[in-house]
């Protein structure tokens, strides 16, 4: 399957989906350590939910970080 | 005198942004020096091996925790009332705050908000728990409809964003302060210069919020304390009352006993 993680396509062979903090790890080498929020196909993913939430072939990760901003 | 954000007293009437600035430590020192204590700030996509965001991120937590400061996250680059509603939910997550400026532009060509999209997201934040700010146009049923949503705060431009260009049309913003007088009403996008910050509080705004006018200025540092000023001596002259414009003009000095060769 592939998953698109901001913009960017991560081809995951056979598998037919992973979890958010799976998909995460594609992302970051230590998400643990940066500081992100997500959205799966538009919608909000609260960090509570990282780990059942599922991603699927075709879905769109966006994480998104702190910024300046007026 | 203090301005009220949702109940939340603040010293300073300026409310400033982080983006545009020379450097972190030009942008630091600068939004020190103008008092502020609420901070905008967004949420972006980054490159996950660069730490330039997560470096910002820590010099924006030491600003406000030096100035006894408010995050205030945008959405900016919304255009849809559903984005903008993921953008808020991300944004309370991260920083931890419910209070946010509702961005949701309507047009590329001057960043107008979409009056549509921003009363629908205004609404379902409010019903989520978010205490909004919204970004409007200068218009006055918008900022009605706004109000009568539940929004504490209003904030109607002054011009376009980032274009320094002033008032635009103060009747427009004099009209919005007449008729909303329990609202909390700041101006925010397209002021320029200290004297433009200054006519909106003449006018009996509560506060004004602003970026690029400091941020591109020669000077940050400096321009930022200009400000300061400004919003202090615009609240001072509305407080004050401003005298009666006259059509004829009236002498300033005594005319009674005036020298002998006036007499005749």
């Amino acid at each position: 399957m592939t998953i698109h993680i901001n913009g960017k396509a991560y081809s995951l062979g056979e598998a037919e989906y992973i979890s958010v903090n799976n998909a995460l790890i594609l992302h970051f080498t230590e998400p643990q350590k940066t500081t992100f929020a997500v959205a799966l196909n538009g919608d909000f993913v609260g960090k509570a939910d990282y780990d059942s939430t599922v991603v699927k072939s075709g879905d769109s990760l966006d994480v998104l970080q702190p910024i300046q901003g007026g | 005198m203090s301005l009220t954000i949702y109940g939340q007293q603040l010293t300073s009437r300026l409310l400033i942004g982080s983006a545009l600035y020379p450097s972190p430590q030009v942008m630091k020192q600068a939004i020190l020096a103008s008092g502020s204590q609420v901070v905008t700030l967004s949420l972006k996509r980054q490159n996950p091996t660069e730490q330039s965001g997560q470096q910002i991120w820590q010099y924006l937590q030491e600003i406000v925790s030096q100035n006894n400061g408010h995050l205030l996250p945008n959405t900016a680059g919304c255009k849809t009332a559903k984005e903008a509603v993921t953008l808020a939910k991300m944004s309370r997550e991260i920083f931890q705050t419910d209070w946010l400026k509702l961005e949701v532009i309507g047009d590329d060509y001057n960043l107008q908000p979409d009056p549509i999209e921003l009363l629908s997201a205004t609404e379902q934040l409010l019903n989520d728990g978010f205490k909004v700010l919204p970004y409007c146009t200068d218009d006055l049923v918008l900022c009605q409809r706004l109000y009568d949503l539940g929004c504490e705060v209003i904030m109607p431009w002054a011009s376009p964003i980032g274009t320094g260009k002033g008032l635009m049309n103060p009747y427009n913003l004099e009209t919005i302060r007449l008729r909303l007088p329990q609202a909390t009403l700041i101006v925010d996008a397209g002021i320029g210069k200290p004297s433009d910050a200054c006519l909106a509080m003449e006018m009996g705004y509560d506060g004004v919020l602003l970026n690029s006018a400091v941020a591109l200025a020669d000077n940050p540092v400096l321009m930022a304390k200009a400000f300061a000023q400004a919003l202090q001596a615009g609240e001072q002259g509305y407080v004050a009352g401003v005298m009666q414009q006259r059509q004829t003009a009236h002498p300033s000095t005594p005319t009674l006993d005036t020298p002998f060769w006036h007499q005749n």
